[in-house]
């Protein structure tokens, strides 16, 4: 990516220097008096951004046919305005014509180009949503997203709760909190990496065992939160018996020895019928597994 | 004389909390060199054996990654490694702690090595213990970063080495974070803002219920060779902690800037400029000190305003009062109600 990036740069200040010699060889210049400011600002101003645009999309998105077309078409339309722009700086003999091919036919391909790859890039987000819908459900922002897992975060979360209640009142969400047992010894034993690979196998296990209108969040840490629309008690608590124990089936073993992990989980859930963060500090509390008292626990140990 | 170390001494090994650091950033796939920024450092020398940071290279390091990743789990991911951690002979005795009371005074006596931004102390409060922490060397932005990757550090330290999520109740001298989400999960939802101590709370009965690796003899081995690798120049602790104990033993007798600098073996001026190189004070660590105190008698013996008074050297109750609302924008008699309130879950 960030070869691409690079050479399309590097190549884009070669050909502008290169036109400049061109018009300069072959034309002659125009006196500073006769200099329209406006026209250059304006077609200057295109070539700069269009290139600037060019490398925003090379330096963002993975390379590949929309990639190309897009950035191609965007550098494209930038030669074009740039050599519209030099017109205004020398002055090409009448009988020359092939000024007007350069300022016209690369900006014409430019905007073909660009439009056949929007059209491309549309048809890629359309399967880019149904992978993503049940990481984000109904809005998009990019802010809320965990690096390790791809899933919204806790903000997303409260947030799509209250949508929710808001557009939903009479049909109540429901909503589970899921913690991973015993996690902090696997991320001391095996490291936070494989901890980290372990979030992400789990994630997809849920992802794969949840309805397609439900969302998936990490919410912090090891704890994972599901929102269920329209969801009464029984039948969330029927959907969390399931995922307990699909998840004690989770063979997921270590990158280094190949070692299996026994993962076991906890879970917690209710009927979202109040506050976000009223509901989730209940969840979290159910969550906590009360210590026994200090004598106790010495005798366990 | 009193030996202290400040932010500017070289005396933190780089294979302890800077290897961990840089473990972590690489994990993140984070540049060494970003980390390293503003330092002054090279990567060549935080992988040597024997080069040394200074506690503000540290901070430094910190708030490079705080910056870089602007993930809220940061502080606490770091936490979870650092305690026993890797430090050699005091991670080993800490390992095989017989209890959480050895595992705290441990933390405590090494706390330059262990926790060398923020200084632990340890408060009996009748029935519970509070292990608070106050300054060493950090600033007010790193501040709350610092305390929560120390609070998940013992939390998880002490969750590890007894085999059980410890009961602690959490209080913080800060406002509610929006992130209340990574407090719930690696704390726990016993959590309490707008303290006036960053502290943590646990029924005494925890601190002796023995821990299954206890083991006096290795503990033993391990810290009288730490006592012998130490050199006898080594502080111990930073300009503030040391300056807090010492107020802290003091505080009846009305201790002054001047006395205090000739007790710590300088001039009031160089005592002066060194605690503002901290952005302090002496009135100011003066007023925390009594704040504490204050805090401590009130909740456990009960004291009243007059008895208070009469033991920090106040001529009358009223005298006392209004300094305390000057320390802590409260009166005691609010600040009583407030402490005998059972901790208020939000």
């Amino acid at each position: 990516m960030s070869y691409n990036y690079r050479f399309a740069l590097l190549t884009m200040i070669l050909v502008a220097g290169l036109c400049i010699g061109l018009y300069a060889s072959l034309g002659t210049g125009k006196p500073f008096t006769v200099w329209k400011w406006v026209d250059i600002a304006s077609e200057g101003g295109i070539a700069l951004m269009s290139a600037v645009w060019s490398l925003i999309i090379l330096t963002s998105r993975p390379s590949g046919r929309v990639t190309t077309m897009l950035a191609g078409g965007l550098i494209a339309i930038a030669f074009g305005s740039w050599v519209d722009c030099l017109d205004e700086f020398f002055a090409i003999p009448h009988e020359v014509y092939w000024d007007n091919w350069l300022e016209s036919l690369p900006t014409l391909c430019g905007v073909l180009a660009l439009t056949a790859g929007l059209y491309l890039w549309r048809q890629e987000q359309f399967s880019l949503n149904e992978h993503m819908q049940k990481r984000e459900r109904l809005f998009r922002d990019h802010r809320s997203f965990d690096r390790v897992t791809q899933l919204a975060n806790a903000d997303y979360l409260r947030r799509q709760i209250r949508l929710e209640q808001e557009q939903n009142p009479q049909q109540p969400c429901a909503l589970i909190l899921l913690d991973v047992n015993q996690f902090h010894r696997i991320n001391r034993q095996y490291g936070q990496r494989e901890g980290d690979r372990l979030l992400q196998a789990i994630s997809h296990l849920l992802l794969l065992n949840m309805r397609p209108d439900d969302l998936l969040c990490r919410y912090a840490g090891d704890r994972f939160a599901i929102l269920m629309p329209a969801t009464n008690q029984q039948a969330v608590s029927q959907v969390a018996q399931h995922l307990e124990r699909v998840v004690n089936l989770l063979a997921h073993h270590t990158r280094a020895q190949s070692e299996r992990i026994l993962v076991s989980v906890r879970i917690a859930c209710a009927v979202a019928d109040s506050e976000p963060d009223k509901l989730l500090h209940e969840l979290n509390t159910a969550l906590e597994p009360t210590p026994p008292t200090a004598l106790n626990a010495a005798v366990i140990t | 004389m009193t030996d202290y170390y400040q932010t500017n001494t070289r005396f933190i090994p780089a294979n302890y909390q800077a290897a961990l650091l840089l473990e972590y950033a690489r994990d993140q796939e984070i540049d060494c060199l970003a980390l390293l920024r503003g330092t002054g450092l090279r990567p060549q020398e935080l992988v040597t054996e024997n080069s040394l940071l200074t506690p503000g290279d540290y901070l430094k390091m910190l708030q490079n990654l705080s910056e870089i990743l602007p993930d809220r789990a940061t502080s606490f991911m770091l936490g979870q490694q650092l305690l026993p951690g890797h430090m050699g002979n005091i991670s080993h005795a800490m390992l095989h702690a017989r209890n959480l009371r050895q595992a705290l005074d441990i933390l405590i006596r090494y706390q330059a090595w262990l926790s060398p931004l923020l200084a632990p102390h340890l408060m009996t409060l009748g029935e519970q213990t509070s292990l608070y922490w106050t300054d060493s060397c950090v600033n007010h932005k790193l501040r709350g970063f610092v305390v929560e990757m120390m609070m998940t550090a013992v939390t998880g330290m002490s969750r590890w080495l007894s085999g059980v999520r410890l009961p602690w109740r959490y209080h913080f001298n800060r406002t509610r974070p929006a992130y209340i989400e990574q407090y719930a999960v690696h704390l726990g939802t016993e959590t309490k803002f707008n303290d006036y101590f960053d502290a943590m709370l646990i029924d005494n009965d925890w601190l002796d219920s023995p821990w299954p690796r206890g083991s006096d003899m290795a503990t033993k081995v391990a810290l009288s060779e730490v006592e012998k690798e130490s050199s006898p120049s080594f502080s111990r602790q930073s300009l503030l902690s040391a300056l807090y104990d010492y107020l802290h033993e003091r505080v009846r007798l009305a201790p002054t800037l001047e006395k205090s600098a000739a007790d710590f073996g300088i001039s009031p001026a160089t005592f002066k400029r060194h605690l503002a190189q901290h952005g302090s004070h002496f009135q100011a660590e003066l007023d925390q000190v009594r704040t504490h105190i204050t805090l401590q008698m009130m909740s456990t013996q009960g004291y009243n305003n007059e008895q208070i008074a009469a033991y920090l050297g106040f001529h009358d109750a009223n005298n006392f009062r209004r300094s305390f609302k000057r320390w802590t924008g409260l009166t005691p008699s609010v600040l009583r109600t407030h402490l005998l309130q059972p901790s208020i879950i939000k």
